[in-house]
């Protein structure tokens, strides 16, 4: 349960990339999460919701895009996704393996409001 | 309707911390291990160890982390060393902002190993770096064998797996190959101990693993005393 300090950074972040005027135009706040970021969608949502309310981004809605878990083989080369938490080469059973995705947790963009345009929560 | 992009790290400021934490380690010689598990499975006994184990050879240093309370560090500070408590209040793990302040005291105080003991949590201290070398979890016999795949980013994160209260083996359905092969699934080529910390089986080993990475960091007495320096 450490998603209230995810939620504060991720106001933080859409923080430092506008203006203070701008917070009220922030319509959707794209979030991309890993299968093993460790994050629960629905628990950052709450915090992030708790955290808003009464404030410029009161009416910002998230939107998350969960990333499945995929590795790359450094014997044979090949990309494979990572079943059942088992990170070997399917193709060639080499233990020696990357993870290429699943680990993500991030603000990818936002979508805002043209001045005057109102945002609904 | 128009899109901004933004692509900024949700633990990226904890990041920047740890990467400080890693530099002063790095410049002062110290080596550092996070050790992290469930509740009640045996950090602090397995400290009580390990702390006379290698502090013939180095200056041991702890960083004890408790939501409350300094019990844990009552009982370590008996052993003679240097215990720096940090309470993390309501949170649920150590972040590197926490230990940044006690990791430069214990330099400062000449440690060249410290031992951090996170808060018992098996999801949350996972997801935060500390600056350490070392990721060490431990996982208890009475826990059970599940663990490796209920909790993949912890097991994918440590670098060494010790699985303690051997002692119990017998007296529960822990299954001792089916745990090693479901981490090995999650993480193949970690670090996996047996230990007892009520009988002592096995410390020797981990003291064994924790000198072979100090060496291999170059930490240790003669590092301290500035003559590690290598022609």
């Amino acid at each position: 349960m450490h998603e209230a300090a995810i939620a504060l950074n991720l106001i933080e972040a859409v923080g430092d990339r506008l203006a203070p005027e701008a917070l009220a135009r922030v319509a959707v706040i794209h979030v991309r999460i890993g299968e093993l970021s460790g994050v629960s969608a629905d628990a950052l949502e709450f915090a992030f919701r708790c955290l808003t309310a009464h404030s410029p981004l009161a009416a910002a809605r998230l939107d998350f895009e969960p990333v499945p878990l995929a590795q790359v083989c450094d014997a044979c080369g090949r990309g494979s996704p990572v079943r059942d938490l088992v990170f070997r080469c399917p193709a060639c059973g080499s233990e020696r393996t990357r993870i290429t995705g699943g680990r993500e947790l991030e603000v990818r963009s936002l979508e805002l409001a043209e001045e005057g345009e109102a945002v609904h929560a | 309707m128009h899109e901004v992009d933004v692509r900024a790290g949700l633990l990226e400021p904890n990041a920047a911390v740890a990467r400080e934490n890693r530099a002063l380690l790095a410049t002062r010689g110290v080596y550092a291990a996070n050790l992290m598990s469930a509740p009640g499975s045996g950090k602090t006994s397995l400290l009580e160890h390990v702390i006379p184990a290698l502090e013939s050879r180095h200056r041991v240093g702890v960083v004890e982390g408790d939501m409350t309370g300094r019990a844990d560090a009552d009982r370590l500070e008996g052993f003679g060393v240097p215990v720096h408590q940090v309470n993390t209040g309501a949170a649920c793990h150590l972040d590197a902002r926490m230990v940044h302040h006690a990791l430069h005291d214990l330099a400062d105080a000449g440690c060249d190993v410290v031992l951090i003991e996170n808060v018992g949590n098996l999801v949350c201290p996972a997801e935060f770096d500390l600056g350490e070398d070392d990721a060490v979890m431990l996982l208890s016999v009475a826990e059970g064998s599940d663990k490796p795949k209920k909790y993949p980013l912890m097991f994918r994160r440590a670098s060494l797996v010790i699985v303690n209260k051997l002692d119990l083996l017998d007296r529960t359905d822990f299954d001792l190959a089916a745990a090693v092969a479901a981490m090995r699934d999650v993480h193949p080529g970690v670090g996996i101990l047996t230990v007892s910390c009520r009988t002592g089986e096995g410390i020797e080993e981990i003291a064994a693993w924790l000198e072979a990475r100090i060496a291999a960091k170059g930490a240790g007495p003669r590092a301290a005393a500035g003559t590690g320096v290598r022609g």
